[in-house]
């Protein structure tokens, strides 16, 4: 697991976008134990303080949990998931608008061109 | 934790050190960044006492460092500390004589880790498996505290990244590294504490994570600040 983190932003939120991005795309399945923090810092070269911080952070947002004993897995609630999904959509439209609103263009002229996009990564992902 | 309390030191009339206090706490990696000459190893050397202090207290775990203490303490300098002669083995041989901490266990699994070869002789060894030795010698030791001094000195790339992963791996679990650096580039991700020296005393000192979570900032933008400002 190779991240390029910038150095400007906390590492933990970097850590959590990372595993919430895993999470939206399914790379990371509901119910899948999460590697140690030691494990974690040593996959992504950060200091296990910032995977720790990263966690705790998660497990409040109950995107992971934590039996006694056990390792941390990741949840199944689909409640929660959803709501993950919907954040991760969110945040991208935002991101979308604010870069497209310098340039005028009407939702009629944007959606081919988005369907255009879209379905070019379809056949280059085939 | 070992503490550091208005340490003061002296070179003749020369104040090198003018009042120094930080701590450095267990499970916590701290870095004291400066230029050369502003007293990096002097601080290190001081907590070792290969040179004295002339005022001020260092303390380990609450207690004064006493010699007893400093089987607590691994000490990593800048230049080897085994004798060229030796064999990577014959160093870890008598590592393993002169100290109880010597874990043999855990000195063979960081000869994997770095990928060294015990029967070469060091003197054998390119720059960058020289430090690797050096390291391997003091991480190898049972030691709440670890201090290294430049580690990262004169090394190439590819080794800089290796001795980076020591930082994150099991090697350092739960023990208090300090380290000394000019170079932060590739290890400020690392970093809890930030130690940023000038002329003998501290400029600034702050947690690198929460220094990003509040001010936007990167270790390199403060230091920016600090010697260019």
């Amino acid at each position: 697991m190779t991240v390029i983190f910038n150095k400007r932003d906390p590492i933990y939120l970097q850590v959590i976008t990372h595993l919430k991005k895993l999470i939206v795309s399914g790379e990371l399945r509901p119910g899948t134990e999460m590697p140690s923090r030691r494990q974690m810092a040593n996959q992504m070269k950060i200091n296990p303080n910032t995977v720790q911080r990263a966690y705790s952070e998660m497990e409040e947002q109950r995107l992971i949990f934590t039996e006694p004993n056990k390792p941390s897995r990741l949840t199944e609630d689909p409640a929660v998931l959803n709501q993950l999904k919907k954040e991760w959509l969110n945040q991208a439209i935002d991101r979308f608008v604010s870069a497209i609103d310098p340039i005028d263009m009407s939702l009629e002229e944007l959606l081919p061109l988005i369907q255009e996009e879209l379905s070019n990564r379809k056949k280059a992902a085939k | 934790m070992i503490e550091l309390k208005n340490v003061q030191k002296q070179f003749g009339r020369k104040k090198v050190l003018n009042g120094i206090s930080f701590t450095i706490e267990k499970g916590e990696i701290s870095c004291l960044v400066g230029v050369n000459g502003v007293g990096k190893t002097t601080i290190l050397n001081a907590i070792m006492n290969l040179t004295p202090i002339k005022k001020g207290s260092i303390t380990i775990d609450g207690k004064p460092l006493v010699p007893e203490l400093y089987n607590n303490i691994a000490f990593i300098p800048d230049a080897s500390i085994s004798l060229p002669h030796f064999t990577v083995q014959e160093s870890m041989d008598f590592m393993n004589d002169y100290y109880d901490t010597w874990n043999v266990k855990r000195a063979k699994d960081i000869v994997k880790f770095f990928r060294l070869n015990p029967s070469d002789k060091l003197r054998d060894l390119s720059k960058g498996n020289q430090a690797k030795v050096n390291l391997l010698l003091g991480l190898a030791l049972d030691v709440d505290y670890i201090l290294m001094d430049e580690p990262f000195s004169g090394i190439d790339i590819f080794t800089r990244e290796q001795i980076t992963e020591v930082f994150s791996s099991y090697l350092v679990e739960d023990r208090g590294v300090l380290i000394t650096t000019h170079e932060i580039n590739d290890i400020e991700h690392l970093l809890d504490k930030v130690i940023l020296l000038d002329e003998g005393t501290i400029y600034k000192e702050f947690n690198a994570e929460v220094m990003r979570e509040t001010e936007g900032k990167s270790v390199i933008d403060v230091m920016r600040e600090v010697y260019n400002g």
